[in-house]
């Protein structure tokens, strides 16, 4: 579906290395004025990562939000499937589809940008695999999560002001708006624990190193634990959903 | 005057019509509120952690983000027609049936959608203006003012010019919308913070090919007393023009693109 649109996906690819090349403008202006803690190459290679993955935090089961108002939901009910773990694994799949195909030329692209500018070299060997299978145990919670937005919808048939808040909820403390490094010190210990920052933020900072390789048995288990609960709650919604459930239009 | 009638007429009656269903309509405006509000939270706790860039200080910072919060919603509430319906009238067709109405189709386009919603996101900039006037402790006077409102004025223009582009090229190839986005709403995200903290490349973007610069920044750092580039005062009166110059040749462009037109039929 994605290699279809070569056009589209190349207008993409320039529309978002201008997005980066504006972000990493303005904190390099920022950082020269009064310098932090933390590397400026780690926050340019944060910039980066988030631009590659954006993809992954994207809804783009739009299908799905069209066959609740149509209706048309109903064909899925009469299929022998369990109706959750069907739309957990078409929305793992997009996800996965759609940010590889994205992420690929776009780390390309951030690496051969100039030194400061760019993505930097992750932290180690170990560092790069353990931000790998965190991006993995990520991908897996984010689609939880979804589903659990998916299942609040479809309670409400006009589902524009919920999801607009949700969206901003999960864009802010996934770290794609601001990067979560660069939030108070003080809301770190707390929004580093929220579902939001196990999806990006975590495996990023796996990989810049800020993560010691110490942590990874924590951050770890945080995700698995943030998936196993986003799956359960998704799960009992949904059916609690489909127990009340009256179909629209005819 | 007779297509500003025209154009006033279809505004009533498309707000109207989005407050026919109040509780969606607030829900939505709601959520504006909420969107603008996250971006603005973005500018605060950046500068909560940096304090300044370059000359700038918090209350500019706010001040420029204000600008363009009020300026860019303001063409998304009147210029709605063009900023988000045209794509899909090129796609889905109906943009022929605009061809054959005895009235410019720019005016038609422009007739055809409004959205009310908006107005959430210029309160926030508002917002934002004052508190950016009250830190930065600006001295109003009727020259500061007019200058304000030319640079609002025109940026209107601006912005709707450069949603031109966009139209244009849906025109040439139906499907490369977003590639035209770096100009509107990376101008946008770029341009909320003064141009010149960019690089030579991107400052140059912003002054010359989309001139956020001059038409937004010069004349708000001329308010702010501190002058971008240590231009007169009297700059501040003359380069939000460009505005309306990007308009006019966007224009001129967009006439020759629906020369162009083919329909894509159905």
């Amino acid at each position: 579906m994605e290699t279809q649109y070569r056009g589209a996906v190349l207008g993409g690819l320039i529309c978002q290395t201008f997005f980066g090349l504006v972000l990493v403008a303005i904190y390099r202006a920022m950082y020269a004025g009064k310098p932090q803690p933390m590397p400026l190459s780690s926050i340019t290679t944060y910039v980066w990562l988030q631009q590659a993955f954006f993809r992954m935090l994207l809804s783009m089961d739009t299908d799905l939000l069209d066959r609740i108002r149509t209706g048309a939901i109903a064909y899925d009910l009469c299929r022998p499937l369990h109706l959750y773990g069907y739309y957990y694994s078409r929305i793992l799949a997009m996800k996965m589809t759609g940010s590889i195909l994205r992420a690929l030329p776009m780390l390309v692209i951030a690496a051969l940008l100039p030194e400061g500018w760019g993505l930097a070299l992750p932290a180690s060997v170990p560092a790069l695999l353990t931000a790998l299978a965190a991006l993995i145990l990520g991908l897996f919670c984010i689609c939880a999560l979804e589903n659990v937005t998916m299942g609040l919808t479809m309670r409400t048939l006009d589902p524009r002001g919920v999801q607009a808040m949700l969206n901003l909820l999960l864009m802010t403390f996934s770290g794609n708006i601001l990067p979560l490094t660069l939030f108070p010190d003080s809301w770190q210990r707390v929004i580093t624990l929220l579902p939001y920052a196990q999806m990006l933020d975590a495996p990023i900072r796996l990989y810049n190193g800020e993560y010691a390789l110490d942590k990874v048995p924590e951050v770890m288990i945080i995700q698995i634990c943030w998936t196993g609960l986003l799956v359960t709650g998704g799960c009992l919604l949904w059916r609690a959903n489909q127990k009340k459930m009256i179909v629209q239009g005819g | 005057m007779n297509t500003l009638r025209l154009y006033c007429r279809s505004m009533a009656m498309l707000m109207k019509s989005q407050l026919q269903y109040p509780l969606s309509f607030l829900m939505q405006t709601l959520a504006q509120l909420v969107m603008e509000g996250g971006e603005l939270m973005a500018v605060i706790l950046l500068i909560d952690r940096f304090d300044r860039v370059n000359q700038w200080g918090p209350g500019d910072l706010y001040f420029f983000f204000g600008l363009m919060s009020v300026s860019f919603y303001l063409t998304e509430i009147f210029g709605r027609g063009l900023t988000g319906n045209f794509p899909s009238m090129v796609r889905n067709g109906q943009l022929d049936t605009l061809m054959l109405r005895p009235r410019g189709i720019l005016t038609q386009v422009l007739c055809s959608g409004a959205d009310p919603r908006r107005i959430a996101c210029i309160a926030v900039g508002t917002v934002s203006l004052i508190m950016g006037s009250r830190i930065s402790g600006i001295t109003w006077s009727p020259l500061k003012a007019l200058m304000m409102a030319e640079s609002v004025f025109f940026s209107f223009w601006l912005i709707l010019g450069l949603f031109m582009v966009e139209a244009i090229l849906t025109i040439h190839s139906v499907k490369s919308i977003e590639l035209a986005n770096t100009l509107t709403y990376g101008g946008r995200s770029a341009c909320e913070y003064p141009s010149d903290i960019y690089p030579r490349p991107l400052r140059v973007l912003f002054t010359v090919i989309a001139p956020f610069a001059l038409v937004m920044h010069v004349p708000a750092s001329i308010i702010l007393d501190k002058p971008l580039f240590g231009w007169p005062v009297w700059t501040g009166l003359v380069t939000p023009l460009a505005g309306v110059v990007l308009f006019g040749v966007m224009y001129l462009l967009f006439r020759k693109a629906m020369k162009y037109y083919r329909s894509t039929g159905n």
